[in-house]
């Protein structure tokens, strides 16, 4: 009798620890994070610690990394990730490319997400022209610099060098040369930009980079459409459509396409197209729209 | 050939070490984590999988070292089998010489199995995944990696001898043992750190605090220089003068730390 | 009384080879920080005959283990010097010919027996058939046949000691030199030990031996020296030292009291 309490004693405590345990994960995972927790140790006193580690502690942030990405990703408004967090994602994207400079997965994941939602463009760069330092073989690198260069920054004139770099490199494409020489003359900036996301999609095998870049690349076909309609209007018309539904009316384009964003276009005085979402929950305009803009 | 038979005695008592079991078990799990963790990596598998299986190879040596090898010589101090031992017709020398390379042939049959279940786990990675996941890989360097890192543990089990030779205690023998491989991992990056401008790093260093880093480099061994498992996991050039002066350093470090033990042990008394 | 005062009876007629000879040999030891100095042999002056059995007598601490570890070269004597078959202690060629019993022996507990006297017997220069002639001997002499091939560390106290004493005797030693051979044995194993002194006698080897129990050094010493407080107070024939008292307890105790009348002022 005694042997039966005690296993039935053993038994309650073994389903009270397992309920313990996961009712205070849920709860850890409720509470609050702050600022406080974006701390990452500067990158010498890493090395430090790091002792003959450099490689495997370089391994563990980058990994750190994909965990807050994946729980944001899976955040559907991305502009509710906060500064400081994207602070922290950079910093910890740094403080693994320090340790191991030639690592290439977190250059490419600070070129797919930080000049874009957080608009880290600068900082992206830092981190690409270290990569592009040390991956001396990897023409990937002074291309995404040029790209953010032209694409947000609008300083054409230093990504032409950048594409220089890049089409000399094993593996870049000789075209590069000559883009860098359209860039200098600005061309139309929507089909360039479409040209290098396309480019970058190529060279991307990673999924969920895949499709994210993809997105982008839709959002920005839309736009250039609606550009090209704007300009055929301008030229049948005289002057610039009011709204683009006037394009769909005087049957320059069949139908407004689609914003993958969700937003609704319109067209300003100036003749430029604009899209607006109609989301609450993203009160700003688009980084894409800024950086076309 | 006096040393042959304490050679080989060593060898026997220290890989018979009970403890040599937990440590292969663990290392059997940290590469089993290697095949897991690198699979998570999107594009440079064979990098992290070059980082985790030298690592393995690095941790687990360097507990041989500690656990097995300070024992070696804390079991004649310790428990006096060291009145056997000494009772043959051998020098105190002899006995300090022989043991070492008892120790070294233990450490090279350990990380010589390690090594081989390393490469198999890196060619099962290999194997599983497309080429270009392993876009950089070298055979050659990961070799001369996991070579450097066994003369480190030679290195630095040498050092250890030389603390058994005048403490009494193996525990102050860990300790020390312990701390000249932190200082000795790290004492590079201290000493960049000391030496570059006040701007770059955020604070000033007083000339005193640089002489003593300074002076700490040479008297410590700088173990960081048989670390080239960056190197190895990007298959990035690694010059030949290096490895030569590298391994000339790592001899002339041993053998005067054991002539140095041989010495000390020469005066030591065992009443 | 002066330091060196020792009566020395010669009376063996083979006093001409000295196998052991230590000579004014004085060692101190540090007690702790601050505390005096204890001297732990006082001018020591012994000369062991070859093929003599020695008993080595004296109270705990009298300075026994401290005259045979300086003789095994394990600590090293202030002054004076020591010589095993004519060579110094300090070179390892004297123990050449020297086995050496430890009070406890202990062993790496991961070797076999059989491991351990390849050790013993290679290290003094043996090749492997000798060994293997010699440890068969010994193994069965010692009657450790049955455990040879187990580890040591499975080995129970007396069998410690017996496989101690075939290490000691594997490559077949002129000299023997055991400190407290019968300690913590059992009645078994004292007259193994006992037995051994016996056979080492007819052999003609030199057995030097420490005790602090009478009865032992009565039983096998051809001579014996009583060390009372790092002094040799006195050595002689066992028989020359019976013939004037009932017993050597009789001679024990009245060095004691003459000792400790010299210590107290």
């Amino acid at each position: 009798m005694r042997r039966l309490l005690i296993v039935a004693a053993l038994i309650l405590a073994v389903c009270l620890h397992a309920m313990a345990l996961g009712k205070a994960a849920d709860a850890m995972k409720l509470l609050p994070k702050d600022e406080s927790q974006a701390f990452v140790l500067p990158s010498p006193l890493l090395k430090i610690a790091a002792l003959e580690f450099h490689g495997i502690a370089s391994d563990i942030l980058f990994l750190k990394s994909t965990v807050f990405i994946g729980s944001a990703v899976g955040r559907k408004e991305k502009a509710g990730i906060k500064e400081w967090e994207w602070n922290w994602y950079a910093k910890i994207l740094d403080a693994s490319t320090d340790l191991d400079p030639y690592f290439l997965d977190p250059y490419l994941y600070a070129n797919a997400f930080l000049p874009w939602e957080p608009g880290k463009v600068e900082e992206a760069n830092r981190l690409l022209e270290k990569g592009s330092r040390y991956r001396d073989w990897d023409w990937r690198m002074p291309f995404f610099v040029g790209f953010n260069d032209f694409f947000f920054l609008h300083k054409d004139a230093e990504a032409a060098p950048f594409f220089m770099e890049a089409s000399r490199r094993p593996g870049g494409d000789p075209m590069l040369a000559s883009i860098a020489a359209r860039i200098a003359f600005k061309e139309n900036r929507t089909e360039t930009a479409i040209f290098f996301l396309e480019e970058t999609v190529r060279m991307t095998d990673d999924q969920s980079l895949k499709e994210l870049y993809e997105t982008r690349i839709q959002a920005l076909q839309s736009i250039a459409l609606l550009e090209r309609g704007v300009g055929l209007y301008k030229k049948k018309f005289g002057r610039f459509p009011s709204t683009v539904d006037d394009l769909v009316r005087r049957n320059i384009i069949n139908q407004i396409p689609v914003d993958p964003y969700g937003g609704t276009y319109s067209v300003a005085l100036d003749g430029k197209v604009r899209s607006t979402t109609s989301s609450e929950l993203e009160p700003h305009i688009s980084p894409l729209m800024r950086s076309l803009h | 050939m006096t040393l042959w038979p304490i050679t080989l005695v060593t060898f026997k008592e220290g890989i018979r070490n009970r403890a040599l079991y937990g440590i292969t078990l663990f290392a059997l799990l940290l590469f089993g984590a290697t095949a897991l963790v690198a699979t998570m990596i999107p594009r440079e598998v064979g990098k992290v999988s070059v980082d985790m299986a030298l690592s393995t190879i690095s941790f687990t040596g360097l507990l041989v070292v500690l656990f097995v090898g300070i024992n070696l010589m804390a079991k004649d101090l310790d428990k006096r089998t060291i009145y056997t031992v000494l009772s043959r017709p051998i020098s105190r020398s002899q006995y300090i010489v022989g043991k070492f390379f008892g120790m070294v042939l233990i450490i090279i049959a350990t990380m010589g199995i390690l090594s081989l279940l390393a490469m198999a786990v890196l060619v099962l990675m290999k194997m599983t995944f497309a080429a270009d996941f392993f876009s950089r890989f070298s055979w050659q360097l990961i070799i001369l990696a996991d070579c450097l890192v066994v003369l480190m543990l030679i290195l630095l089990s040498a050092v250890s001898f030389l603390f058994s030779s005048f403490t009494s205690s193996s525990f102050i023998t860990l300790v020390l043992t312990i701390i000249t491989y932190i200082i000795g991992e790290s004492l590079s990056g201290v000493k960049a750190l000391v030496e570059s401008p006040a701007q770059a790093v955020g604070f000033t260093v007083s000339p005193l605090t640089r002489r003593m880093v300074e002076a700490a480099y040479y008297i410590f061994p700088n173990l960081s220089l048989f670390d080239i498992k960056v190197q190895a996991a990007h298959a990035l050039t690694v010059s030949s003068s290096f490895v030569i002066w590298t391994v000339i350093y790592g001899l002339i470090y041993i053998v005067l730390s054991i002539t140095l033990a041989a010495l000390i042990f020469t005066k030591k008394e065992f009443p | 009384m002066d330091n060196i005062n020792i009566a020395v009876a010669d009376n063996s007629p083979m006093c001409s080879n000295n196998m052991i000879k230590l000579v004014n040999i004085s060692k101190k030891y540090n007690a702790g920080i601050g505390e005096k100095r204890v001297l732990a042999l006082d001018s020591l002056e012994l000369e062991i005959h070859q093929g003599e059995v020695f008993g080595f007598l004296g109270p705990n601490g009298a300075g026994k283990s401290t005259t045979i570890k300086i003789l095994m070269n394990l600590i090293y004597s202030d002054s004076g010097s020591a010589e095993i078959g004519g060579k110094d202690v300090r070179n390892p060629e004297a123990r050449k010919v020297v086995g050496f019993l430890p009070e406890n022996p202990y062993f790496y507990d991961y070797l076999t027996a059989d491991e351990l006297m390849w050790f013993g017997g290679k290290t003094a220069g043996m090749d492997l058939k000798s060994i293997r002639k010699r440890s068969d001997f010994l193994m069965t002499k010692v009657d450790l046949q049955n455990a040879r091939k187990r580890s040591l560390r499975t080995y129970s106290k007396g069998m410690m000691q017996r496989a101690g004493l075939a290490f000691a005797l594997i490559h077949d030693p002129d000299v023997v030199i055991l400190d407290e051979p019968m300690s913590g044995l059992d009645p078994i194993g004292r007259k193994m030990v006992g037995d051994l002194l016996i056979e080492l006698k007819q052999q003609g080897k030199t057995v030097f031996f420490s005790s602090h129990i009478l009865n032992d050094i009565e039983r096998f010493s051809d001579r014996a020296g009583i060390i009372i407080g790092g002094r040799l107070r006195l050595v002689d024939s066992l028989s020359k030292l019976l013939s004037v008292n009932s017993n050597l307890e009789e001679v024990f105790m009245k060095e004691v009291e003459a000792a400790e009348g010299e210590a107290a002022p």
